[in-house]
């Protein structure tokens, strides 16, 4: 088999050209998909006749938690490829991924208060889901914030990447939370065996609105990673190709 | 019209965490743009000042 692919894939300047010929082909229709499932969502979907309008909450807070895990657990596979194959894309793809992920944790943690508020009588408890999914936040934070004290951008790299590996054991924690203790938190209703819980008017927006945030951290994704890659790139002769157009 | 806003008595909980959710979005496309943006000013000022090597 040849190995020319993995090389391409891990030439900057094609991955800088390749980011930004995909990133209208995600972003459009994640908007497209979005917008679609806010209409199904508020709109469309009966009330839940335990929780009434008040469920409407989980088509932002289910794509807002499912974001803060995902990108987490994207920012951990890069980080591990980076270290393992010393690819210097890699390493760029994980720092372009925390301020994403760590924005949308914040919006699971504010919306999951929102949400609680009305329905359990609390804006917060140190329950395991709710705790764990603030320690992802302080994972991301810490990860960021040790990439802005290290200096050199080599060693903020490889230092900041075992920080993210290490930090993946958080994910399944954060999953398994509502299985594994009694958890205020609902069980998946989506991401579980068998059949989802909810019916088919109440389901198709959220998987619409999971799949559109999934499009759209590919999109934002690939517009931070050339910024990335100019940034590790400083002494290449294609950069005056891409910059001076 | 009015019925839709007051989402069944959940407004005051259920607006406010769309406008947080959509809000982050916004932000993070403004944030990446403006990331690329500053990238691309630092190499443009770095070719011109003869840093690079090409």
């Amino acid at each position: 088999m040849s190995w020319t692919w993995f090389h391409r894939l891990g030439s900057p300047p094609h991955i800088y050209r390749l980011a930004e010929q995909l990133t209208p082909w995600f972003a459009w229709p994640a908007a497209a998909l979005i917008l679609a499932a806010l209409y199904g969502g508020l709109v469309l979907a009966p009330p839940d006749y335990q929780q009434g309008d008040g469920f409407r909450i989980i088509y932002v807070h289910a794509p807002a938690a499912w974001m803060s895990l995902m990108v987490y657990t994207t920012m951990a596979v890069a980080a591990a490829v980076a270290l393992i194959w010393r690819m210097k894309v890699a390493h760029a793809v994980a720092a372009s991924c925390a301020p994403i992920g760590a924005s949308f944790t914040v919006a699971a943690l504010v919306t999951g208060s929102l949400w609680g508020e009305p329905m359990w009588g609390t804006w917060w408890e140190w329950d395991p889901r709710l705790t764990s999914e603030l320690i992802l936040l302080f994972l991301y934070l810490g990860y960021m914030g040790l990439r802005g004290a290290i200096e050199d951008p080599q060693r903020a790299d490889r230092t900041s990447a075992v920080l993210a590996v290490v930090g993946i054991v958080n994910v399944p924690i954060i999953h398994y939370s509502v299985t594994w203790w009694n958890s205020l938190h609902q069980a998946p209703s989506v991401m579980r065996l068998g059949k989802p819980q909810l019916s088919m008017p109440m389901l198709w927006p959220l998987l619409m609105m999971l799949l559109g945030f999934t499009l759209f951290f590919v999109a934002v994704l690939l517009v931070r990673l050339r910024g990335e890659i100019l940034v590790r790139e400083r002494s290449a002769s294609w950069i005056r190709e891409v910059v001076e157009t | 019209m009015r019925e839709f806003l007051a989402m069944g008595g959940y407004a005051a909980f259920l607006w406010p965490s769309y406008a947080v959710t959509l809000g982050v979005a916004i932000l993070n496309v403004v944030w990446a743009r403006r990331s690329l943006a500053r990238a691309v000013a630092a190499a443009r000022l770095r070719l011109a000042a003869g840093g690079a090597d090409s």
